[in-house]
């Protein structure tokens, strides 16, 4: 089948590129501004395909200056949207350890203690920064659902009539041509779980166009196996990843958060973790913690995490009485200039997150996403305009000229060196966040970041000094006969504190996965997360997929080979950048293959 | 003042069943809240005189009988065009009648026929400053609405089980209807029961049984254990003839291989199921999934067996939640309840 | 074989597995944020159209008409996820789509929309639905409708339609008892309102998503607007069912003590 353009995937990028591409699609008088290449005097056929079941959802707290979407959207028409509020409060909180089992390295002991003999300097365990950093700030920005917004713009695009977006549509893999992309197949469906054809079977189809644009996000299986085929440039690499774990919750009656207050908190519950919480309107609030891949606990997990940080007293204050409205999970790729990609050739172009536009020092990606899509929508009216086609020296000079000149660009060059730090240590993260921030970017905290595979130390190297190697080795066993989670027995052991779970907040993770939303596994696709070579699981001492899957849907066998439960998988993507074990030091590619897959979560409220 | 009729089929036998008796005393308390509209029932079948008997002391003025061998066959025209006569023949403002599948199937059109409005599946009927007030589900039994209406006739269909049927003597008096049926394009030629032959769906039965999709998935030793449930499952009921239910996903799995053959879509409980009415049920390997939300709505003394205590479906929903392998209970309960 | 004319109504309603809760405005009742509940069409009306379009392809030269009220915004998220599915013409009705709109009033505004099908074969017709809905669940919608169209032989809770050499049509309803009722019709037209029927979903397929999607976003900007406005209807209140129980959670019970406490208790008469 043909079109003009094909996009993978609907974001917040391909909302962008949608809605500033479909504005110069019609002329005035509502006829179309251009023509069909394959059928010259039908309009330009511009199609999206995305893999979930809806364009709204999964669970997506945001908070965003916003200046792409209001210069898209300059009459604020989102603000219709039922979790929108202005931002009114803003707060940087630096959590201290109301317990003794957070890691704190000694300077962050030392500043503990400092702060608590301080008269009024901490509250309810926390210190409150006294201004938000300028670089951080988002004091004149909003509070909004990115699935509620996603729908929104998708609505508004359906309706134009001008491109069509269809979802429950997964793309496959690009498709080749002398070096150029020349559109993409989809996937196979009427399929068994190994992708063997079953009843019902259709080859996935191949969708031809000019331009194929990929915003499917930081796991985006095209995007990858762009990056695979045409390497990276030099000197960059997606080496930074983070798993951002979300919940919705409904505040008590009495809570005095008004609309629009932003906590961003740091310290706790351990020290690489950071959290946020943003209050809606309606005393609804969203709040949620990012595990990074720097944060070298080679039984990293996040919801175990997320329950601590949620009680920690300057959390539960608000928080106590809250119940669980919604929960979900997302990778995000934080390299941002440092993993961008080609961002054009032949024949396609990339946007948004996979693209390596989110930034790491502003805590911002959506808008930048969307401001990607927007510049590459503006770079495609230009080359339509001029009759041109979608050649990798056309798209540079249209669409990366405009991202190279534009905001993004520049604060993403600021943020380039903003979390070397971190390679070194919580403090010296800090430190060189703030240098970077005040310096425009010009200084940092050296530290070069490596590869997760690389980094991912032993058990008895992380816990050195708290757990005996025997110990270490009792508890795995242990783990292996009852079926309790690595992290869950290790965390316990250095002394974090039972959950206490109280049935609305505080629930156990399956149950998070239940009533916060419902996985869907439609029937007669394959599996998308595939083991390469199921004997280096085996082998494998980290298992760190299995900790950090957000849906417990990986899990390990009798003969050690790693499970995928799709019944349970949110999509989110932790295990392809969690795997320890590389295969192919060229492209990096590890040994758990994540596809693009039908169904996913179903949030309870996005 | 209201005219209130109680519509409703006899059976083969000429008998009105549960959910017919049961509306018969909804009307009855509608009447008595409305503070005294009239009541009149209006039976049709093959065979319905005999019926009226049955409404003995629920205060019926009269029973309209509608009697022809057309009726003897559950088809709409036949029937809606009973109905119609019926409701003509007195005059009824409000027709209440049962939400049985041969009502069911002509209610809407039969509101229409005669002018009417219609709301169906209502739970209670009562009176609120001289009018009548409704109470009925919304969006799969996840609200609950109370509702009037100003045009008459208003059609009602209460569901079964709510109400008792009436007890009383002083049958009403028979008043017989006649109506040209017309003919119909419809022959019905019987009735068919699940092809898997074990009858696993009893809407009279005192206990719901639920089986969740953890009968199908593996057990603790890594390997399903179908054949097994299946076994365990179908002696419990054979042995307490309880009624099946099933989760969706239990249910959905037909053709995956691990599936409990003799569970089909007519059993499945919950949001896009039947939410049955059992005085008891007993839901097994159901974590995470809706029966203890939405299928057990109208069961009223709940007990699950699961292997999860934390399990927030079970929470608040059952009256005790034991935390066990259903297999072994289930099997140990078998050997109890004897051959 | 002969063709078939099969309208398909389906009204849509909100994914199931969304948090739903009841407002009052000065509009009457609704859901919170109803607007921006992401929708599916009703999973039994999905059914309908899933069989309808069996039903077509076995039968060649006969069409599909989905037939739909709900607001333009919704019909068009849900012809996203429906289009690539299976071809049909689109009867798009603009107006309120809620669980608490009056049957009558929907069956009224969708007849319209089928009278104005052209080139409609009333001989062939095949007015299909689900037999409930996942919002009003009333049931009676599709009969309404029916009826309104004076089509007499009507069949709700549909499980199976097998066509028959001899052009009749053998239909198993689901009647009491977990049975169905066999009934067998000479000929359309009828009205057939569908439970689970016996399709599965169709895969999406692009050729037919871009095949529907050119007449279906023009038909849906032609939309005819109705109101249903609740004549006469008053909602007095809607609310969730606040009914939690004091759940006893049985731990550490050997097997064969909870099989004797389950046995007593089944034993015991309600």
């Amino acid at each position: 089948m043909d079109a003009d353009i094909v996009c993978v995937g609907f974001g917040p990028a391909t909302g962008g590129f949608l809605t500033t591409l479909s504005r110069g699609l019609a002329k005035s008088d509502g006829s179309p501004a251009f023509e069909n290449r394959i059928s010259p005097g039908s309009p330009l056929q511009v199609v999206c395909y995305e893999r979930s079941d809806d364009l709204g959802y999964g669970v997506s707290g945001v908070v965003s200056r916003a200046r792409s979407l209001k210069a898209s959207f300059p009459n604020g028409e989102f603000s219709q949207l039922p979790f929108y509020s202005p931002v009114t409060e803003e707060k940087v909180l630096y959590l201290l350890d109301p317990g003794k089992a957070s890691r704190r390295p000694s300077l962050m002991r030392a500043a503990d203690a400092i702060l608590k003999r301080l008269p009024g300097a901490v509250t309810d365990g926390a210190f409150a920064l006294p201004y938000v950093p300028p670089y951080l700030h988002k004091k004149d920005g909003m509070v909004f659902s990115l699935g509620q917004f996603n729908q929104w713009v998708g609505s508004q695009l359906m309706a134009s009539g001008l491109v069509q977006l269809w979802p429950g549509t997964p793309v496959a893999r690009a498709l080749f041509e002398d070096g150029k992309v020349v559109g993409i197949r989809l996937a196979d469906q009427g399929v068994d779980k190994e992708g063997r054809p079953a009843a019902g079977f259709l080859p996935g189809m191949d969708i031809r166009a000019g331009l194929t644009v990929v915003g499917d996000g930081p796991v985006g299986p095209i995007g990858r196996q762009l990056d695979m085929h045409f390497g990276m440039p030099p000197g960059h690499a997606a080496y930074e990843w983070a798993l951002g774990m979300k919940v919705v919750v409904d505040l008590p009656a009495d809570t005095s958060l008004k609309a629009g207050t932003v906590l961003h908190t740091m310290g706790y519950p351990e020290p690489e973790i950071f959290g946020f919480l943003y209050v809606y309107p309606g005393n609804v609030a969203t709040g949620g913690i990012f595990v990074p891949s720097w944060f070298d606990n080679p039984a990293r997990t996040s919801y175990r995490y997320l329950q601590h940080w949620m009680q920690h007293p300057a959390l539960w204050k608000h928080l106590k009485g809250a119940s669980l409205r919604s929960w979900g999970a997302k990778s995000l790729q934080e390299s941002g200039l440092r993993g961008e990609p080609y961002l054009v050739g032949n024949g396609f172009a990339r946007i948004g997150e996979g693209s390596g536009s989110t930034n790491v020092l502003t805590n911002s990606g959506v808008d930048e996403a969307w401001e990607t899509g927007a510049q590459l929508a503006e770079g495609v009216l230009e080359l339509l305009r001029e009759k041109k086609t979608f050649t990798k020296t056309d798209l540079e000079q249209t669409y990366v000229r405009r991202r190279r000149q534009s905001w993004v660009y520049r604060e993403g060059q600021m943020a380039e060196k903003a979390r070397d730090g971190f390679q070194k240590g919580f403090v010296q993260g800090v430190a060189g966040m703030l240098i970077s921030g005040l310096t425009g970017g010009f200084l940092g905290w050296p530290g070069r970041p490596l590869a997760p595979y690389e980094r991912i130390p032993s058990l008895a190297d992380f816990y050195r000094g708290r757990l005996t190697e025997e110990e270490i080795d009792e508890i795995r066993k242990n783990c292996q006969l009852t079926g309790q989670s690595l992290h869950d027995a290790l965390m316990d052991r250095v002394g974090w504190p039972p959950v206490e779970l109280d049935g609305h907040l505080l629930v156990s993770h399956q149950d998070a996965l239940l009533v916060g939303g419902k996985v869907q596994a439609t029937p007669g696709f394959a599996d998308h997360v595939v083991v390469l070579k199921p004997q280096l699981c085996k082998v494998c001492d980290r298992r760190l997929c299995v900790d950090m899957c957000s849906g417990q849907a990986l899990g390990v066998a009798e003969d050690g080979e790693i499970r995928f439960d799709r019944e349970k998988c949110v999509h989110c993507g932790a295990c392809l950048w969690n795997c320890a074990k590389l295969i192919d030091a060229l492209t990096g590619r590890s040994n758990l293959d994540f596809g693009a897959g039908a169904g996913g979560l179903h949030s309870a409220e996005n | 003042m209201e005219l209130i009729l109680l519509l409703a089929a006899t059976d083969a036998e000429g008998n009105l069943g549960k959910p017919a008796l049961g509306a018969a005393t909804a009307a009855q308390a509608l009447a008595s809240a409305l503070g005294g509209a009239k009541l009149v029932a209006g039976l049709f079948g093959a065979r319905a005189s005999q019926a009226a008997a049955l409404l003995a002391g629920a205060g019926f003025e009269k029973a309209l009988i509608l009697e022809s061998d057309a009726l003897s066959q559950a088809r709409y025209a036949t029937d809606a065009a009973a109905g119609e006569a019926l409701v003509k023949a007195c005059g009824a403002t409000l027709v209440v009648a049962p939400a049985t599948s041969r009502i069911q199937r002509i209610i809407g059109g039969l509101a229409q026929r005669c002018g009417g409005k219609v709301d169906t599946h209502l739970t209670e009927l009562t009176a609120e400053e001289g009018a009548p007030l409704a109470t009925r589900w919304f969006y799969r039994q996840r609200m609950s609405g109370r509702l009037k209406r100003a045009q008459r006739p208003w059609f009602m269909t209460v569901e079964a089980g709510l109400y008792p049927p009436p007890a009383g003597s002083g049958s009403p008096a028979v008043e017989k209807v006649q109506a040209a049926l017309p003919s119909t394009l419809t022959r019905v030629t019987g009735e068919k029961s699940p092809a898997s032959g074990a009858q696993t769906i009893r809407p009279d039965a005192d206990l719901l049984f639920v089986a969740g999709a953890g009968w199908c998935k593996k057990q603790a030793d890594g390997r399903l254990h179908v054949p097994e449930a299946e076994k365990v499952i179908l002696g419990f009921l054979e042995k307490t003839q309880s009624s099946l239910g099933g989760s969706k996903s239990v249910v959905d799995q037909s053709g995956e291989g691990t599936v409990l053959s003799f569970m089909s879509h007519l059993n499945q409980v919950g949001q896009t199921g039947s939410t049955p009415r059992h005085a008891k049920g007993l839901a097994t390997c159901c974590h995470g999934e809706e029966p203890h939300t939405v299928g057990w709505r109208f069961v009223n003394e709940r007990r699950a067996v699961n292997l999860n205590a934390n399990c927030g479906w079970a929470q608040g929903k059952a009256d005790v939640l034991y935390v066990a392998d259903a297999f072994k209970v289930m099997e140990r309960v078998n050997d109890l309840l004897g051959g | 074989m002969a063709f078939f004319h099969i309208v398909v109504c389906g009204g849509l309603v909100p994914d199931p597995l969304q948090t739903l809760e009841p407002v009052s405005g000065p509009a009457g009742w609704s859901l919170k944020n109803e607007s921006l509940l992401p929708s599916i069409l009703d999973p039994w009306a999905a059914n309908a159209l899933y069989e309808a379009d069996a039903l077509a392809k076995a039968n060649p030269g006969s069409k599909v008409w989905l037939a739909s009220a709900a607001p333009k915004v919704k019909l068009q998220q849900v012809l996203m996820a429906l289009a690539q599915k299976a071809p049909f013409e689109l009867l798009p009705v603009d107006a309120p789509a809620g669980g608490f709109t009056d049957a009558v009033e929907c069956a009224l505004a969708l007849a319209g929309a089928v009278q104005s099908i052209e080139g409609l074969d009333r001989s062939r017709l095949l007015l299909f639905g689900g037999w409930e809905s996942a919002s009003r669940g009333a049931g009676a919608t599709l009969s309404v409708l029916g009826e309104k169209l004076g089509l007499t032989e009507q069949f709700q809770g549909v499980d199976k339609l097998t066509v028959d050499g001899d052009g009749s049509l053998e239909i198993l309803e689901r009647v009491e008892g977990g049975k169905h009722q066999v009934s067998v019709l000479s000929s359309p037209p009828a009205v057939l309102g569908w439970a689970t029927g016996g399709r599965a979903e169709p895969p999406n397929n692009p050729q037919i998503g871009m095949a529907n999607m050119r007449a279906l976003m023009p038909s849906l900007q032609k939309a005819r607007a109705a109101k249903l406005p609740g004549d006469g209807l008053t909602l007095k209140s809607v609310s969730l069912p606040r009914q939690k129980r004091n759940t006893q959670v049985v731990k550490d019970m050997p097997v064969e003590q909870i099989a004797v406490e389950i046995v007593e208790w089944i034993k015991k008469k309600p």
